[in-house]
């Protein structure tokens, strides 16, 4: 070591940089923890369902004994209905669900036992079916019709009723090559029309069967009464789907959410403590920022007739800042080693956990990106302070004439 | 930054705490003085004259005068702190009256201790130095614990410890004898007559014995 560097060190307190480290190391820590548990846990909050985005809700008004009755009026969104929705500040867009104003049948014929069923068709604005468009696309001529039915639909048939009627159980690839012929019949039986129905995905959040909006303007305008009801379910593009104010306006508006939305909200959650416990790490993060200012600043302090006699003597700001800015690069470096190793035990611990729910990858490196950002932060921080330091005690006066 | 400095210039040079004050006859200050190099020159003051600020606006450790100051015609108030750096280091040396040593390294660190700012040190040479000076023996001693008289005999060798066009010498003997005096004196113009120097000292009454310096009264 330098005789600079010798007397520069004067006074330096191993203690206050243990403490400053081991604070530094505890926010990095934190704030890496909660980063990298957020990206790892990601593939199980997230909702694997690939053709209705997460944020959307399908909502409803609740049936009640009127409804059935024969009140279908209550059931519908009326346009001051819609108009309130719209105006909600959590509502990106909302979009109606058409229905079919006419019978439908489908049948599938398959090793030369057929099976049929009487059917509904519902559509929603294409814009909120995350299928590829040229897969979602009704063209008049070709007489196909794209489909996309609840996997819920598929798993009925495959653990309720295939076993039970004898019939073989289906793959979700092997029935989208099946085709589905699909029999149309307006309500007075007047017309008719025949097309060929293709399965183009499978929707968890969707409970219904939907066709492209393209054709079911088609069919209503070929087989339908003519007079197109108001709709009785709304797709809408929600901001954030756990907010708590979307529940308190559904409920208060006797409104039900259709389809699995638990995922969302647990996601919404984990989104939440994430933020509480990144906050939490931040702020550790920011007094040991402050702690190692402030015991870097008294070093300094107390040594500052010794650096100004230095640079009276000529020497560099860089040589007289260098011994604290090594403390503050060991020091940090230090912590971030240490949070670095803390965070792959750390991951180790909850991996196995993880393992069974589908994990995603790349949480830990998302964690120590974080925590080298903010390490880097810390050290440039108290680095730009020290140049002050240095600066100032270049221009202490001496005192007497 | 600067090859070598030819000529210190100052330029109705004043503290600012004289300005209100009314100036007994001065040849410094409020005045057109040129320090030249290779010259020796002796400014002489009763206490309290302002030599030591004259000496500390020099060295850019003090701003608080009116007037200018030049270096080759270089206004002193255009410099950076990376110029000032450079001055000290290379250009003017600089004892000041309070030594400015540090008490806790030996003698001898104290000396090496520049060697580390402004390049290498010629050890044998100081050890001569030291030598004639008789500190030879408080070499390895710790500065804080040596005599004033000797503690200004390793902060003059010090203040040699480097390349200079000026050697500034704040009242460098105030404590040695006649003897010691002439020694350091003839120190003192070797090592500038070999770097082509100039010598400015300060005293308020025990000069350094140098060779017919120009005298100036503050």
């Amino acid at each position: 070591m330098g005789l600079i560097a010798k007397l520069l060190r004067k006074n330096t307190s191993p203690a206050r940089l243990i403490g400053f480290a081991l604070s530094n190391f505890i926010g990095l820590l934190i704030v890496g923890g909660a980063v990298m548990f957020y990206f790892d846990s990601r593939g199980v909050w997230d909702d694997d369902d690939s053709v209705i985005n997460t944020d959307y809700l399908v909502v409803n008004k609740k049936v009640t004994s009127a409804s059935t009755l024969g009140d279908r009026v209550s059931t519908r969104f009326s346009d001051d209905d819609m108009a309130d929705i719209k105006a909600q500040p959590w509502v990106r867009r909302v979009g109606e669900f058409s229905s079919s104003d006419f019978r439908v049948y489908a049948s599938v014929s398959q090793g030369g036992r057929g099976m049929e069923t009487a059917l509904f068709f519902e559509s929603v604005p294409d814009s909120f079916v995350d299928v590829p468009l040229a897969d979602w696309r009704f063209d008049p001529d070709s007489n196909i019709v794209p489909v996309m039915i609840p996997k819920d639909y598929l798993a009925l048939y495959n653990f309720g009723f295939a076993g039970s009627a004898g019939l073989p159980q289906l793959s979700e690839q092997l029935i989208s090559g099946i085709p589905l012929r699909l029999y149309m019949r307006s309500e007075d039986g007047s017309r008719t029309l025949q097309m060929e129905g293709r399965i183009a995905g499978f929707s968890n959040r969707l409970n219904t069967v939907l066709v492209p909006d393209g054709f079911m303007k088609y069919a209503n305008s070929m087989l339908g009464s003519g007079t197109p009801d108001a709709p009785s379910r709304l797709i809408i593009d929600v901001s954030s789907p756990g907010d708590v104010a979307i529940a308190d306006y559904l409920s208060s508006h006797g409104l039900e959410v259709s389809g699995d939305k638990s995922a969302s909200s647990a996601a919404y959650i984990l989104k939440l403590v994430v933020g509480i416990v990144l906050a939490v790490g931040a702020v550790i993060t920011l007094l040991s920022l402050f702690v190692l200012m402030l015991s870097v600043s008294l070093l300094m302090e107390k040594n500052r007739s010794v650096i100004h006699r230095l640079l009276m003597l000529g020497a560099p700001l860089r040589k007289a800042s260098a011994p604290y800015c090594a403390m503050i690069w060991i020091g940090c470096g230090a912590a971030w080693i240490l949070s670095v190793v803390a965070l792959v035990l750390l991951r180790s611990l909850y991996a196995g956990a993880l393992e069974g729910l589908g994990v995603s990858s790349g949480g830990l490196l998302w964690g120590i990106g974080v925590t080298t950002l903010l390490a880097l932060c810390v050290i440039v921080v108290n680095i730009v302070a020290v140049g002050g330091k240095i600066k100032s005690a270049w221009g202490l006066r001496i005192s007497h004439v | 930054m600067i090859q070598r400095i030819e000529e210190i210039t100052l330029e109705s040079l004043l503290p600012r705490v004289f300005a209100r004050e009314e100036l007994t006859y001065s040849q410094v200050w409020r005045r057109k003085l040129t320090f030249r190099r290779g010259c020796s020159y002796l400014v002489e003051s009763a206490s309290g004259g302002g030599k030591s600020s004259l000496a500390a606006f020099i060295m850019g450790a003090r701003r608080d005068y009116e007037g200018r100051i030049l270096f080759d015609g270089r206004a002193a108030s255009s410099f950076s702190i990376a110029d000032w750096q450079e001055l000290r280091r290379a250009h003017v040396a600089y004892l000041p009256q309070e030594l400015a040593l540090f008490p806790e390294l030996s003698a001898i660190d104290n000396i090496l201790l520049k060697g580390e700012i402004c390049g290498e040190i010629d050890l044998p040479r100081v050890e001569a130095w030291m030598e004639r000076l008789g500190i030879t023996a408080r070499r390895d001693y710790p500065a804080g614990k040596l005599s004033i008289g000797q503690q200004q005999r390793v902060a003059l060798i010090r203040s040699l410890c480097q390349p200079f066009d000026f050697i500034l010498l704040d009242e460098p003997v105030s404590h040695l004898d006649e003897a010691n005096n002439r020694i350091a004196a003839g120190i003192v113009e070797e090592e500038a007559h070999r770097q082509g120097a100039g010598i400015i000292t300060f005293s308020v009454g025990n000069p350094l014995l140098i060779d017919n310096p120009e005298k100036l009264t503050l």
